[in-house]
């Protein structure tokens, strides 16, 4: 070995010693970027690896009635779920379950979409609401059923199936657009109030979901359990409605086609009842209803699952006269002694309105309690659509009265300004005429006008109707004077009591517990020219549907006025039929109040 | 035997580096306390098998440590040629496994010839520049480039992407230090350079995407860079100090992948954290300046050649496993040297070391330059 051959192995040796220094450095220094600035950023992502979350379904607050009887609760159910984290033997799984539960074909591939749209730790509610029979089958072949586990969950049940289904409404999975809205929803079997109390309460219903975390494995296989947040249950509604007396006023009507009655408690406000047949069966929902119940509840030509007693807009009829009568002694264009002269109709510019008969001359009370339109005609004419619907809002007619209830409607009280921008026309004397016995453009809800009547039967007070809460309450003063409002409603008390009135056969002939009101009917198709001179002013032989409605509002009892009634019978082609259903349920809260003790 | 044998046999067991063998025994150990650490603490299915192993390896080592060096030099080439043979054997012996043929099935243990062939490289490679007096003319370098490329365009065929790239760098590496001018190397890196196109169409779709992914690991999370992501935040989440013995989130759960191979530093990493990582880099840094003395010592051309080639193996092993599990090269599958599990790989270390031990006790030997013929 030569000197220089030597020197130059050593110089180019050292430099390769030297360059794996250097490299190792730069490993060293990857390492303590790494492990030391990036440590706890990593750590994150090593405990967002090793912790999987399932979150925990938090029991629904019960609903229960002012009694505290349940209208909606919680019942222990089972539940087969597939754990996805066995994907690759779904299908034949699924197919062995099928011989051993009921489970439609359909059901089964909306399973299996869902499964593979999803990915991770997901379990999947393959049947709920097993029977004992199904749960014992699945637990005793188990081993041929990978990944189907039995679960103990809730499912919501409404104990009086088809009483109040339509106020309750009910519960049922959420929509992919709810799901997308608030992403809590996407937790398998949580349910969320689709209609009615159900929804409108549904935020303080659902409660907190908590969280178990697990450690699982690369697989997504679940090791072992590490904490569990425990949900907290949603909150129990009281409301003031009372189960007895909706049970009883759904079984009254269940004599008619369609039917809706709201109750009102003229002290505070308490929604006592809301029915509206016909009903349906809400514990359909909360497990998926079946397409053929489904269809069979959209078809129904009677549409069960309207709720009339707060989103059917009616016509109110004569009902309204109450309220204009009011506006005419507030107004001070007649006193309770004025008169009209009816002749059994009355003639605008080359147009006839029609009463149902000659009344001869009537004063503000025989107006009332024996209908007479052309006094009605007349007055309100005097009076004018501006003030007349004044008194309309104030008695709370156009307003609605459960702000933000699912699907609740408003009526519509015509005005001037109204007119103009819909229909681009000007107001006329006859709509004047057609409004002021609750025709033409005029709409209300049957808790609009119970909630009119109960503004007027107490006394001339702002009553805000209310679905929870207790106690008096005070409401604002309207500004009318109680000797109008006295006049009204002895005018009210006639209607039904008096030989004359129009309401007299249904009058309650308990002493003390007497009933007062308005009769109504609520034009569906006009009467023609030529029906009238054939005698056909009543449409009970009309096909159902073109048949008039019958209203009835009211109050009991007269000396001390506490319950508020609206009562709408649809196409019955006259108001007889509302007025009895208005006499027993008044009746029947009446006695209610005796038996039960305060 | 005779006493006088006895009596060189003792001699050469005394003057034996023993701190290299107890580097590599230290290193080796802390490798099996991974094994059970990877196991879930359990030394089945790995620490047992590993040390049953390392003893055969460590047996094999010292065997070859104590053959006389001549010997070595006269048959590197015959070691070469059966490396070569066995090489071209997996392409009709051997079956596939890994994605890649790389093994041959001899019933009774598994051969990966071309871990052998990285011993066998760098033998041939230094008895060719041990007989070769400088100059190095470009002439004098066509065989041993023949050398080279030969098995390294084999295992490309394979394919063993990890193992090419060491044998080229070894084979480099020897070039260097016997003495070749450096603007060979620069024209040979300019070469290289252009060649890379040429190369890229000779590799599988997998080792591109491994390649495509090392290069930008955003283009899938969940397929190719999995891995590297994996052993990134298992080593990132170790932090200082670790998570302790055993409690490897990321390996006890799975997520690590290959935890007991070639993801093994990962493990350590994040159950001893930096400072785990950092002693065993140590370890390796004091075996290496061990190594490099007995580089720098030894007077025969074969002797120091052999020394610089199984170091610079060593160091290739070590550095591109460590760099792979850290993100910084595309992952290969190369092991850690003396801790992953895996016999061959071992095999190939400790016979690469009991070279090493036997020019260490051959480093005064005057081996002559010309008068060696070809066998």
């Amino acid at each position: 070995m030569s000197d220089k051959e030597n020197t130059q192995f050593l110089r180019r040796t050292l430099f390769l010693g030297v360059l794996q220094i250097a490299l190792l450095i730069i490993l060293v220094g990857r390492m303590y970027y790494l492990q030391i600035c990036e440590g706890s950023y990593y750590h994150l992502l090593a405990e967002g690896n090793r912790i999987a979350t399932r979150p925990l379904v938090p029991l629904r607050g019960q609903i229960y009635d002012r009694m505290g009887n349940p209208l909606a609760q919680n019942e222990t159910s089972f539940r087969a779920v597939l754990l996805t984290d066995k994907k690759d033997k779904v299908e034949e799984t699924l197919e062995t379950l099928c011989t051993l539960i009921v489970l439609p074909q359909d059901e089964i591939e909306e399973t299996l979409k869902t499964i593979h749209k999803k990915r991770g730790l997901d379990s999947l509610i393959v049947k709920d609401n097993l029977t004992w029979q199904e749960v014992s089958a699945i637990e005793l072949h188990a081993a041929d059923l990978p990944g189907i586990s039995v679960e103990v969950g809730s499912t919501r049940k409404y104990p009086s199936a088809f009483r109040g289904a339509h106020l309750l409404g009910y519960v049922a999975s959420p929509s992919e657009k709810e799901q997308e809205a608030d992403p809590i929803l996407t937790i398998p079997g949580l349910k969320v109030g689709k209609v009615g109390i159900e929804k409108y309460f549904d935020s303080r219903l659902r409660g907190k979901p908590g969280h178990s975390a697990f450690e699982v494995n690369a697989r997504r296989k679940i090791v072992r359990e590490l904490h569990q947040i425990a949900s907290t249950p949603g909150e129990d509604i009281h409301l003031t409605i009372d189960g007895s007396l909706q049970e009883y006023i759904q079984e009254i009507l269940s004599s008619y086609e369609s039917a809706s009655v709201v109750v009102i408690d003229i002290q505070n406000g308490d929604i006592l009842a809301l029915v509206s047949t016909p009903s349906f069966d809400p514990n359909l929902f909360p497990q998926g209803i079946s397409h053929k119940d489904w269809h069979e509840l959209r078809e129904n030509p009677f549409v069960p699952l309207t709720d009339k007693a707060i989103s059917g807009q009616y016509a109110p009829g004569s009902t309204v006269k109450l309220f204009v009568g009011l506006a005419a002694l507030h107004t001070g264009v007649i006193d309770k002694n004025t008169t009209v002269f009816c002749p059994g109709f009355i003639s605008v510019g080359n147009h006839k309105f029609h009463c149902m008969r000659s009344h001869g001359t009537v004063n503000i009370t025989r107006a009332i309690s024996e209908s007479c339109d052309v006094f009605f005609y007349e007055i309100a004419k005097r009076v004018g659509i501006d003030r007349l619907s004044e008194v309309y809002q104030d008695v709370g007619l156009g307003e609605g009265g459960l702000e933000g209830f699912p699907h609740a409607k408003k009526g519509l009280v015509p005005t001037k300004v109204w007119k103009k921008e819909k229909k681009n026309a000007n107001w006329t004397v006859s709509d004047t005429i057609q409004v002021s016995i609750g025709q033409g453009y005029m709409l209300t809800t049957p808790l609009e006008l119970a909630v009119a009547m109960a503004r007027l039967a107490g006394d001339g007070k702002r009553l805000i109707p209310r679905l929870e809460g207790q106690g008096d309450v005070a409401f604002e003063e309207l500004s009318y004077d109680k000797k109008h409002i006295k006049t009204i409603l002895e005018a009210a008390q006639g209607t039904v009591n008096m030989p004359t009135g129009t309401a007299f056969r249904g009058r309650i002939m308990v002493p003390g517990m007497e009933m007062a009101g308005k009769t109504g009917t609520s034009q569906v198709r006009r009467i023609t020219m030529k029906q009238r001179k054939v005698g056909q002013t009543k449409t009970a032989h009309l096909p159902w549907k073109y048949r008039e409605h019958g209203l009835f509002v009211g109050y009991a009892p007269i000396q001390a006025p506490r319950y508020a009634i609206a009562v709408v019978v649809e196409h019955v082609g006259g108001s007889s039929l509302a007025v009895q259903v208005a006499r027993d349920t008044l009746l029947k809260i009446q006695l209610l109040e005796r038996i039960r003790p305060l | 035997m005779t006493t006088d044998a006895l009596s060189y046999f003792f001699q050469k067991f005394i003057r034996l580096n023993w701190g290299i063998v107890f580097l590599v025994l230290l290193i080796s150990a802390i490798g099996w306390g991974l094994l059970i650490s990877a196991a879930g603490g359990d030394i089945h299915p790995w620490a047992f098998k590993q040390v049953t192993r390392f003893s055969v390896g460590l047996l094999i080592m010292l065997v070859f440590a104590f053959i006389d060096l001549r010997w070595w030099l006269h048959f590197s080439y015959v070691f070469y040629g059966i490396s070569l043979l066995l090489l071209c054997g997996v392409e009709f012996l051997g079956f596939i496994g890994m994605g890649a043929q790389r093994w041959i099935d001899l019933y009774v243990i598994q051969l990966q010839p071309s871990e052998l062939m990285k011993i066998a490289l760098v033998m041939a490679l230094a008895r060719y520049f041990h007989s070769q007096l400088p100059p190095l003319t470009f002439k004098k370098l066509l065989f041993p480039l023949f050398l080279v490329m030969v098995p390294v365009v084999l295992l490309l065929r394979q394919p063993d992407l990890g193992t090419a790239m060491i044998l080229l760098m070894v084979g480099g590496s020897l070039f260097f230090v016997a003495g070749v001018s450096l603007w060979m190397f620069g024209a040979a890196l300019v070469g290289a350079g252009a060649s890379i196109p040429i190369l890229w169409s000779f590799l599988h779709d997998y080792q591109k995407n491994r390649v495509l992914t090392f290069l930008d690991p955003s283009q899938d999370s969940l397929g190719a860079s999995y891995h590297i992501t994996q052993s990134k935040i298992a080593l990132g989440s170790g932090g200082l100090w670790g998570k302790g013995y055993m409690q490897g989130t990321q390996s006890y759960l799975n997520f690590l992948p290959e935890k007991q191979t070639d993801f093994i530093f990962t493990l350590l990493c994040e159950e001893w954290g930096f400072m785990g990582g950092i002693s065993l880099v140590f370890l390796y840094v004091l075996l290496l300046v061990l190594c490099f003395r007995i580089v720098l010592t030894v007077q025969n051309t074969f002797g120091r050649l052999v020394a610089v080639g199984m170091t610079m193996t060593f160091f290739l092993y070590l550095f591109i496993n460590i760099a792979m599990v850290m993100g910084l090269l595309p992952v290969v599958g190369v092991p850690l040297p003396l801790v992953s599990y895996g016999g061959t790989a071992m095999l190939t270390l400790l016979m690469g070391f009991g070279f090493l031990l036997n020019v260490g006790l051959h480093r005064t030997l005057k081996i002559p330059r010309l008068s060696i013929g070809i066998f």
